[in-house]
């Protein structure tokens, strides 16, 4: 940080309280790197020690004052310049004067306020840090650190399931249903596909898992649309009255959760992407939104996901008739049968237990280890599945109308 | 050399079929010719004769059909002339001298002849006289009691030795005589 | 690269495509091999995922495909292996499970789950039963026909040894699960396996069927697993059986609506399981059956399942265990035959034959499992009678026969053979109420061949019909044989068959017949009556025996001496009479002649009232047909030979009968068209004055010499009017034996001298005969009679009687000599 080379100069050194025994968390920088941050969550006092080291031990160091800032930061990439701070917490650490020696400076942001997630996308980034400046004349001293943020939510309250019956007129009409509408990081997604007129040659059908981000507002709204995940959940033709199952594991994909608005900057969303394609290949796809959202790990009841490892797909046999009811009454029962066998069946933890940390370790940098051989997805003429007779309509799938022209 | 000697089956005039035990013991293949006093009446009774041995000689009865017949036939067996004749046309029937009268016509060592259903087997003046009898013991107006035989000669050089089965009640019976030529 | 790629075959390009893919799999093989010796799972599970890629192609036939598997199955034993031993030894890999859950592709992804799934229940049986189940319904996502059906084959063959086998019970939740676990685990991928085979019926161009279908045939084998391993279950126990097992399986097979998977469906329920189980479900399994496609062969299956179950009665008979006490708790019969009546009646489409086909299988079955219950016969004949009536109505309005070339007529033929088959006798058969009525539905080929089926078996086995009744149910039976087919000219009846199948028929009259002489004369009336009915061309041949019964009978009468027996031997001979009369009207002659000869024999024979009369009716009738009817004139003189040959046997006639009888006898040969015929017809006429009997002589023989001789002179006379003198002179020979015989006898009107006369002229001319065979002949005939009145003369006992007789005459004095034999 020197700027000629002589004069006195220090390096800045922050330490964080409890850093030893703080958990870290996995966030990509901008140019795709990957590095590990101390994760704190929101409402979390970030405190610590700054010690400024005097590269010239004897000689001293004037400065004007020294301080200490938390920062939570959106930054554009098509906007270098305008940076968005929707937190800005500043404490001073020394008043002006000179140093002559190494000194350490206590600091706290008690309770401080983190309503994002840390986030790097396309277009966008949303960071914390702590930025300790030693101000001076010339040039100032400055060090930046960034930790990571985790928002936690709770179990949601209101969690359907989203069914829908879609279709090309005399073509193809197939009922779908994923068993959720909102799913955790470490979620499996659960469901089922009934076919109920089939008279196109289906040469396949995979479900993709699409994560949108959208930045700016108004006539400069930028969006990005990235596939996360291909997965291949039907091989061949089916024909009517053929159900196929479905369960894709999320904790081995790199997701984040859904961030709706981050302080009028940006969003990031989920969907989920059925597509069918014929031996023409053409394409008919349907999206529907998810939402993500991260789990505490305190709030992890260990069991709980016991049951949708090898059974879950049989929890949605007789979708037809289960249309038939209200979703208050399948609520019910889907809550009443996750915990009976969660109290039924412990002896299944030993290797159905997903723990979140673990999988993460254990999981290639692609997201699925087994794609080698997999070809580039190859753009082919789209359809959209239209027609679409929306059913059980909850406030959640409002969104998944946009896709449909 | 075997020679199968048989006649008057009268089928199905008089009777259904041969018997069991004879159809048994007359096999293909072992007898070399085959002569048939007549009243066969039927061709297939001709054909099951034929299937026996492809050498068959048959003289009419009087109950036969079959105009090729002939009355009358000799045959020569080794060193034997074999007249045959079923016999109806000697008067009065079965009689020896009468009978003895074709002999001496046909100039014969052995006549063989039929009609009486009766087996007989004799030599009269140096000849030798044979009546197989009915194979399948048919019936006839003169005599109530027919006893189903046939005979079979086997003839060597100079001799001939007859055998003659007789179906008795369930047995069939065996009977050899001999007769050597002069 | 050439411009034009060089044309290759399918055959070959197959073999590349599988080449190719081979080379591949050993090669990730390999690697994965390598990966698992470094303890490297992750590597290791990747290249099997590569590996597994390779089943994802579209390239391959099902046997090319089929090779692909089988050597990458093999490839997956070491994983499996590898697996289970880390396992065994601690090492578990946390979230294998999920782990492999996250291959992006389908097919690799189910391979390695059903791979890892079976480790986890081989290490850990308290998750068998969730995973099986959890397994068989991730397989769901392969809906590619050939890729499905052998990722599923797969997973049944990893399974085979896992599946749970402990009897079901009521107690709590079994984590490793039951019998009934397996079951629905088995049947969940039986259907679903079913699906995708039917589903390749209906893929691809129409054109290509007939490969579609070979290619179907091959992989049914994968279907049919699912069935063998239901069977191996041990605690599959009858009641399971009822209740899961078959009803499962049936509604998959009924509702999958294809004919070939229905048919070996089927056939597989048939074999795998055992005869105890089918005995006891005979119902819903006939029942489905009833329901199968159109073009199922229903018929086959049905018959497979009474043959086995036959054969397994006859098992259980021998053994006289268990299986008989089922036997007689299932009425297998009644069973089968409500079964089978109401196939025919749903299955609009079952081909004719098929039914007819069934219902043989149906009087297989009950003749081998009740031999003894001949009213289940008759009760599949009605059934096919009635089923054939309405075969008639609906199918080919108009017919009244089922043609005897079609199929349905063929085994219908077969149908009515299985009883004479059985019981080799044809009372059994007559015994069969529906029988004939059955038979009416053949045409007239098909009842022909039929009848003579019958007759044959009736003849081989000897079968004797005992009663009036039942012969004529029989011969009405076979009454096509003595009927003419519809408006058939007589031009067109094939004589030689004709003659075969009535000589068949009368060889048969001869097995109708009764110990009871009152019964055997009805037997014959009636078959009388039945076989008049065949017109002139048929009674020459069935009529003959019926009267040679009838003389036969006449005996027997006779023999048993009753009250009546006079009057029945009457009643016999009329109709006799009666009998051979028709004959005549059917303008034969030869025939009835010779039969009312024999008719004379045996009335002089038995000797009963009024029989003299009776017995010189025939006789003249006899010679009004020689008279009338005969004019060949070989047959004439056969005929008038065995006239006289009759009447020699014949005693019963007075003076007043007989006279005139050998008098017409002797007319009659002398009025013979040729002279030689003349000449021996006289000369056989002598000895009816000779032997001849009569009541005047008391029955002993005439003896007339003089009216023998006048015979004899007669013949010398006709025979010297012969201008050919080879034939005179063969004449006079055989007139010179007569000469001797009736010298021999001791005819007094012949003396040396006739002889001595007729040896010097038959010398004379014979010295005078041209050489040839004919002379060598005559001469060695005359030789003959030297020889033999030599050797009379030589012998002690009759030298006296020859005293005259000089063999070698003068020649010279040849004219005295023959004046001298005219003169006597």
């Amino acid at each position: 940080m020197s700027f000629f080379g002589f004069g006195q100069s220090a390096e800045i050194e922050v330490y964080l309280d409890g850093q030893e025994n703080r958990k870290t968390a996995e966030v990509k920088t901008e140019d795709g790197k990957k590095e590990r941050l101390y994760l704190y969550y929101d409402g979390e006092t970030v405190s610590g020690k700054v010690n400024v080291c005097l590269k010239k031990p004897g000689s001293k160091l004037e400065h004007q004052g020294i301080k200490i800032e938390f920062i939570g930061q959106i930054e554009m990439f098509y906007d270098r310049g305008n940076h968005h701070e929707f937190i800005s917490l500043v404490k001073e650490l020394a008043r002006p004067g000179d140093m002559i020696a190494h000194s350490s400076y206590p600091f706290e942001f008690s309770c401080v306020e983190k309503p994002f997630e840390v986030y790097t996308g396309a277009n966008v980034r949303l960071r914390y840090f702590l930025r300790v400046t030693v101000i001076r004349r010339l040039a100032d001293i400055m060090k930046e650190v960034d930790i990571a943020v985790h928002t936690l939510s709770s179990y949601p309250e209101m969690n359907n399931s989203i069914k829908m019956e879609v279709g090309i007129e005399d073509c193809l009409h197939i009922e779908f249903e994923y068993n959720k509408s909102k799913y955790h990081l470490k979620d499996v997604i659960v469901g089922k596909i009934y076919f109920l007129l089939v008279r196109i040659k289906i040469k396949h059908m995979e479900i993709a898992i699409i994560k949108r981000e959208t930045t700016g507002s108004g006539a400069s709204t930028f969006t990005e649309n990235t596939t996360i995940a291909k997965y291949e959940i039907m091989d061949g033709a089916p024909v009517r009255g053929e159900s196929i199952p479905i369960r894709v594991f999320l904790a081995g994909y790199e997701l984040t959760p859904t961030m709706r608005d981050i302080n009028k900057k940006f969003s990031v969303r989920y969907f989920l992407n059925l597509v069918l394609m014929d031996t023409e290949d053409r394409r008919y796809f349907k999206q529907q939104e998810i939402t993500l959202w991260r789990k505490g790990d305190k709030l992890r009841k260990p069991n709980l996901q016991a049951p949708a490892i090898m059974a879950g797909t049989q929890n949605l046999q007789n979708t037809a008739q289960q249309y038939q009811q209200t979703d208050d009454k399948e609520d019910k029962d889907e809550d009443k049968e996750g915990e009976e066998e969660e109290v039924q069946q412990p002896v299944k933890e030993d290797f159905l237990r997903v723990q979140g940390s673990q999988s993460t370790d254990k999981l290639d940098q692609s997201g699925d280890p087994f794609e080698q051989r997999e070809e580039s997805p190859k753009e082919s003429p789209e359809n959209q599945i239209h027609n679409m007779t929306r059913e059980a309509g909850d406030g959640q799938n409002d969104n998944g109308n946009d896709s449909l022209e | 050399m075997l020679v199968l000697v048989l006649g008057d089956l009268h089928i199905p005039h008089r009777c259904s079929s041969l018997p069991a035990k004879f159809k048994k013991l007359l096999v293909p293949g072992r007898i070399q010719h085959i002569l048939c006093t007549g009243n066969l009446c039927t061709k297939e009774s001709y054909d099951y004769l034929k299937t026996l041995a492809s050498d068959v000689h048959v003289v009419r009865g009087d109950f036969d059909d079959n105009l090729n017949y002939p009355e009358q036939k000799v045959v020569t067996v080794g060193q034997f002339r074999i007249g045959l004749s079923h016999g109806h046309q000697v008067v009065p029937w079965g009689d020896p001298e009468s009978i003895a009268l074709i002999q001496r016509q046909l100039d014969v060592d052995i006549l063989i002849s039929g009609h009486t259903h009766k087996f007989e087997a004799y030599e009269h003046e140096n000849k030798f006289y044979i009546n197989p009898g009915s194979a399948t013991g048919a019936y006839n107006a003169l005599d109530p009691s027919i006893t189903p035989s046939f005979v079979l000669m086997d003839i060597q050089n100079t001799t001939v030795v007859t055998y003659v089965y007789q179906l008795v009640g369930e047995d069939v019976k065996v009977e050899r005589i001999e007769y050597k030529k002069n | 690269m050439p411009a034009t790629p060089p044309q290759i075959s399918p055959v070959e390009e197959q073999e590349k495509y599988l080449h190719d893919a081979l080379g591949i799999v050993k090669a990730q093989a390999f690697h994965m091999k390598r990966a698992l010796d470094k303890n490297k799972l992750m590597e290791a599970l990747k290249n099997g995922s590569a590996m597994l890629a390779e089943l994802r192609t579209s390239l391959l036939s099902p046997k090319s495909y089929y090779e692909l598997y089988m050597a990458i199955s093999d490839e997956l034993r070491h994983l499996e292996l590898y697996l289970v031993d880390e396992f065994q030894k601690g090492r578990k890999v946390p979230d294998l499970y999920e782990l492999v859950q996250y291959a992006g592709n389908i097919v690799p992804r189910l391979y390695l789950l059903i791979t890892v799934g079976l480790v986890y229940i081989k290490t850990n049986s308290a998750l068998r039963r969730d995973l099986l189940k959890d397994l068989v319904e991730m397989c769901r996502g392969v809906q590619h026909p050939l890729r499905g059906l052998f990722l599923r084959n797969y997973l049944l063959q990893c399974t085979r040894n896992v599946l749970p086998d402990a009897p079901d019970s009521d107690e709590g939740d079994n984590p490793e699960g039951t019998v009934k676990d397996s079951i629905d685990f088995v049947l969940m991928n039986f259907a679903e396996m079913n699906k995708l085979w039917v589903r390749m019926q209906h893929q691809g161009h129409s054109r290509d069927r007939q490969s579609r279908e070979r290619e179907r045939e091959e992989l049914r084998i994968l279907v049919g697993t699912n069935l063998v391993r239901l069977s191996q279950l041990e605690s599959v126990t009858l009641g399971t059986y009822q209740k899961s097992v078959l009803p499962g399986i049936l509604e998959q097979v009924v509702s999958c609506r294809d004919a070939i998977a229905q048919e070996y469906l089927m056939e597989c329920i048939i074999q795998v399981f055992p005869d105890e189980f089918h005995i006891q479900t005979l119902t819903p399994f006939l029942k489905s059956c009833a329901e199968l496609e159109p073009d199922v062969n229903v018929k086959n299956i049905v018959i497979c399942l009474m043959e086995r179950l036959a054969a397994f009665s006859r098992r259980s008979d021998a053994s006289g265990g268990e299986g008989s006490d089922v036997l007689q708790e299932v009425e297998l019969f009644e069973v089968f035959s409500t079964q089978v009546s109401s196939i025919i009646a749903n299955r609009q489409y079952l081909p004719p034959e098929d039914m007819v086909a069934l219902q043989v299988a149906l009087v297989n079955l009950a003749l081998k499992c009740y031999p003894d219950r001949i009213d289940y016969i008759d009760k599949v004949m009605l059934s096919t009678v009635e089923a054939s009536i309405t075969l008639l109505w609906t199918w080919r309005l108009g017919l009244e026969h089922l043609e005897s070339h079609s199929a349905v007529a063929k085994e219908l033929q077969k149908l009515l053979k299985i009883p004479l088959d059985n019981y080799n006798n044809l009372l059994m058969v007559l015994k069969l109420k529906h029988y004939a009525g059955l038979m009416q539905h053949l045409d007239y080929h098909g009842r022909k061949s039929l009848s003579i089926y019958i007759l044959n078996n009736a003849l081989e086995n000897e079968t004797v019909v005992p009663t009036a009744e039942e012969a004529e149910q029989a011969l009405t039976l076979l009454s096509t044989l003595f009927s003419d087919k519809n408006e058939q000219s007589v031009a067109e009846v094939d004589m030689e068959e004709l003659a075969e199948e009535q000589c068949l028929l009368a060889r048969f009259i001869h097995q109708l017949r009764s110990e009871i002489t009152d019964d055997q004369y009805l037997i014959l009336t009636t078959a009388r009556q039945i076989l008049n009915t065949g017109g002139p061309l048929r009674i020459k041949y069935v009529l003959p025996p019926l009267i040679f019964q009838a003389y036969q009978l006449a005996y027997k009468f006779r023999d048993q001496k009753d009250d009546k027996w006079e009057k029945k031997c009457t009643k016999i001979f009329q109709f006799c009479h009666q009998t051979i009369t028709a004959l005549v009207k059917a303008e034969l002659a030869d025939l009835p002649l010779r039969l009312f000869l024999q008719g004379a024999l045996a009335i002089d024979q038995i000797r009963f009232e009024n029989h003299e009369t009776v017995a010189y009716e025939f006789m003249s009738q006899a010679f009004s047909l020689y008279e009338d009817e005969i004019s060949d004139s070989k047959a004439q003189l056969a005929a008038i030979t065995l006239i006289v040959g009759t009447l020699e046997q014949i005693s019963c006639f007075s003076e007043e009968n007989s006279d005139p009888l050998r008098s017409q006898c002797a007319l009659a040969a002398s009025k013979l068209l040729k002279k030689p015929d003349q000449c021996r017809g006289v000369a056989t006429c002598s000895h009816l004055f000779w032997s001849g009997r009569s009541l005047a002589k008391n029955g002993e023989e005439n003896r007339d010499g003089k009216r023998v001789v006048e015979c004899l002179k007669k013949g010398i006379r006709t025979a010297k009017q012969c201008m050919d003198v080879s034939v005179q002179i063969q004449l006079f020979v055989e007139l010179l034996n007569h000469y001797v015989y009736f010298f021999e006898k001791g005819n007094e009107q012949i003396d040396a001298d006739i002889l001595n006369q007729l040896v010097k002229k038959i010398k004379i001319e014979l010295a005078n005969l041209e050489c040839s065979d004919e002379s060598e002949q005559i001469t060695k005939h005359f030789n003959n009679t030297m020889a033999h009145l030599k050797l009379r003369m030589e012998s002690p006992d009759d030298k006296d009687v020859y005293r005259g007789v000089n063999l070698n005459p003068d020649l010279a004095e040849d004219d005295n000599s023959s004046k001298k034999v005219e003169a006597k």
